[in-house]
């Protein structure tokens, strides 16, 4: 896979490509849509977000509309003018081992429409964490390896085993890449209020800087770096430690205009 | 839907903390569409109703943390916009109810649909304004069971004040509220202004910020 910028808009943050109202094509290598599950999500209820000026912590439980309403859409043509704008990588999870399976299998006939998929392993505001038990796991990335023909990409968190062990099974099971890393659990207190969720932003971006290097030493795999990238600084940083792309998150939230900074300072 | 810089004409002190800002750039919007602000104090944009003060583009402000501090302090604004959806009265007459920190937004309002607007404040406003003014909570309360022959009402404030609008007010006519919920996005991508309905789910930047008031509460 070549982005060209090599800047991809992180899941869940652009949604279903609403960004592109504020961002010029030109300027993103690939869009990743909201991640996707076997059956639509509410989410959580509100309060879903709490933001400082260095993190935000969202409890938006992977809202979705589920792979068969998505299939639906797709058909009818509610998302080609986004095909037809962006590089477009689809994001997928399930509540458990065959839901995931049964998304690709839903998904397989359409692979062609996507750059690659994005299997995210690593959502911190649901219940399954594939990441905890390596022997599942492993079935789990062969199994998907078997069903998708397209460039697979694993998004992984630092919640569970080691990144670097992960990453080697990835690679092992024959995937091609993975998004370094998700948001990580974490809680805040508001007066009498606790809102628990993922943190993001730039508090992440030393826990990602180490988690890209770690991958980087031992594998060859395709590393979209994703965690606290805000500034040119920051790309800088992520494609020196082993990064191949980074990925453009919470800080789409502040400033939108970053994307096209960072695309111009790598062309 | 676009990125801009805004730059600050006249700061206007209406309380001891809400302001009315002008703006010497112009912005084609509808009644009750907003705009998200940038600011150092916070990661992601915050949502600031669109009005209008004489003609010219204005917000209100109610300082109430850091990020609203810095607004009013600011020469220079960066922002995207205009989000959410415009609200379209129903035929009739029609009034509104809103806070200090409003009276950009319920001034354009009364332009467009020439509709009464009354203003519900704990302090007396240190400007002159041509609208029923109401101080302290008793006398909304007493302005709001007061209130008759409308056929709809527009309520703009916090979401207490328009819980208990819109029990007052649900059965002398169709109801409208705009809702408050955290954004970061203003363009229906992030999924956190989620709120639940009646009639589902519904994103407040997008599908809002006004809604009727029936379709939140019973
Ligand atoms: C659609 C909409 C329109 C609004 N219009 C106006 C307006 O015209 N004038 C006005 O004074 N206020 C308006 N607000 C509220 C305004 O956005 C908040 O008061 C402001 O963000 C507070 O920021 P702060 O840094 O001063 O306070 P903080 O200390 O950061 O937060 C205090 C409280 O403000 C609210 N808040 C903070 N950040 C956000 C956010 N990103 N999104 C939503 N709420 C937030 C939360 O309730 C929070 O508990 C609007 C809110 C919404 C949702
Ligand atoms: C509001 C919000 C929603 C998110 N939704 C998803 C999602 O659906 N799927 C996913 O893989 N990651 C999701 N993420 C994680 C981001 O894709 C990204 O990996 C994370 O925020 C770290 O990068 P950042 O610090 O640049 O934001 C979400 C993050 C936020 C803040
Ligand atoms: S604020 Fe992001 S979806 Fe509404």
């Amino acid at each position: 896979m070549e982005l060209k910028p090599p800047i991809v808009i992180a899941s869940g943050i652009g949604g279903m490509g609403e960004y592109l109202k504020l961002i010029e094509p030109k300027f993103i290598g690939a869009y990743t849509l909201k991640t996707i599950t076997f059956k639509p999500k509410k989410g959580n209820p509100p309060p879903r977000l709490i933001a400082t000026e260095n993190y935000l912590i969202n409890s938006i439980g992977l809202e979705n509309p589920g792979v068969e309403n998505f299939i639906e859409q797709l058909k009818s043509g509610q998302y080609d003018e986004l095909f037809e704008r962006v590089k477009i990588i689809f994001s997928f999870a399930g509540d458990n081992f065959e839901e995931y399976e049964q998304v690709a299998e839903k998904m397989a006939p359409f692979q062609n429409k996507f750059i690659a998929f994005e299997c995210n392993l690593s959502c911190p505001n649901v219940h399954f964490n594939p990441l905890s038990d390596l022997t599942t796991l492993k079935r789990l990335l062969s199994s998907l390896r078997r069903k998708l023909d397209i460039f697979l990409i694993a998004k992984l968190g630092i919640e569970g085993a080691f990144v670097e062990s992960i990453a080697k099974l990835v690679e092992l099971c024959g995937w091609d890449g993975v998004t370094l890393i998700n948001t990580i659990r974490a809680l805040h207190v508001d007066g009498e209020r606790i809102i628990k969720g993922g943190v993001s932003g730039p508090i992440l971006k030393p826990i990602a800087l180490r988690a890209v290097h770690e991958v980087r030493s031992k594998t060859k795999l395709y590393i979209i770096a994703s965690g606290g990238i805000a500034s040119e600084k920051d790309a800088e940083d992520f494609f020196k430690v082993g990064a191949n792309a980074v990925s453009v998150g919470t800080i789409l939230y502040k400033d939108p205009s970053i994307v096209e900074r960072i695309a111009k300072n790598f062309s | 839907m676009e990125n801009f810089s805004l730059t600050r004409d006249e700061l206007i002190q209406l309380t001891s903390d809400s302001f009315l800002i002008t703006f010497n750039e112009d912005l084609n919007f509808e009644p009750t569409q907003f705009i998200m602000i940038e600011t150092p104090t916070s990661i992601v944009r915050k949502p600031f109703g669109l009005g209008r003060w004489y003609g010219k583009l204005a917000i209100g402000v109610q300082v109430i943390g850091p990020g609203t501090k810095y607004i009013i302090e600011q020469r220079y604004l960066k922002a995207h916009g205009p989000c959410g959806k415009g609200f379209t009265p129903p035929s009739g007459k029609g009034a509104v109810i809103a806070t200090p920190a409003c009276l950009a937004i319920v001034f354009d309002m009364h332009r467009r649909f020439l509709c009464d607007v009354f203003i519900g404040s704990l302090e007396k406003l240190k400007i002159e304004v041509s609208f029923k003014t109401v101080l302290g909570d008793e006398e909304f309360v007493a302005l709001l069971k007061s209130l008759k022959a409308y056929d709809w009402f527009f309520v703009v404030g916090s979401d207490q004040m328009e819980k208990v609008s819109y029990n007052l007010l649900k059965d002398k006519g169709q109801v409208f509220v705009s809702l408050n919920e955290y954004m970061a996005c203003g363009v229906g991508a992030c999924r956190g202004c989620a709120i639940e309905t009646k009639h589902g789910l519904k994103h407040l930047c997008v599908d809002g910020p006004a809604l009727r008031g029936e379709e939140v509460w019973n």
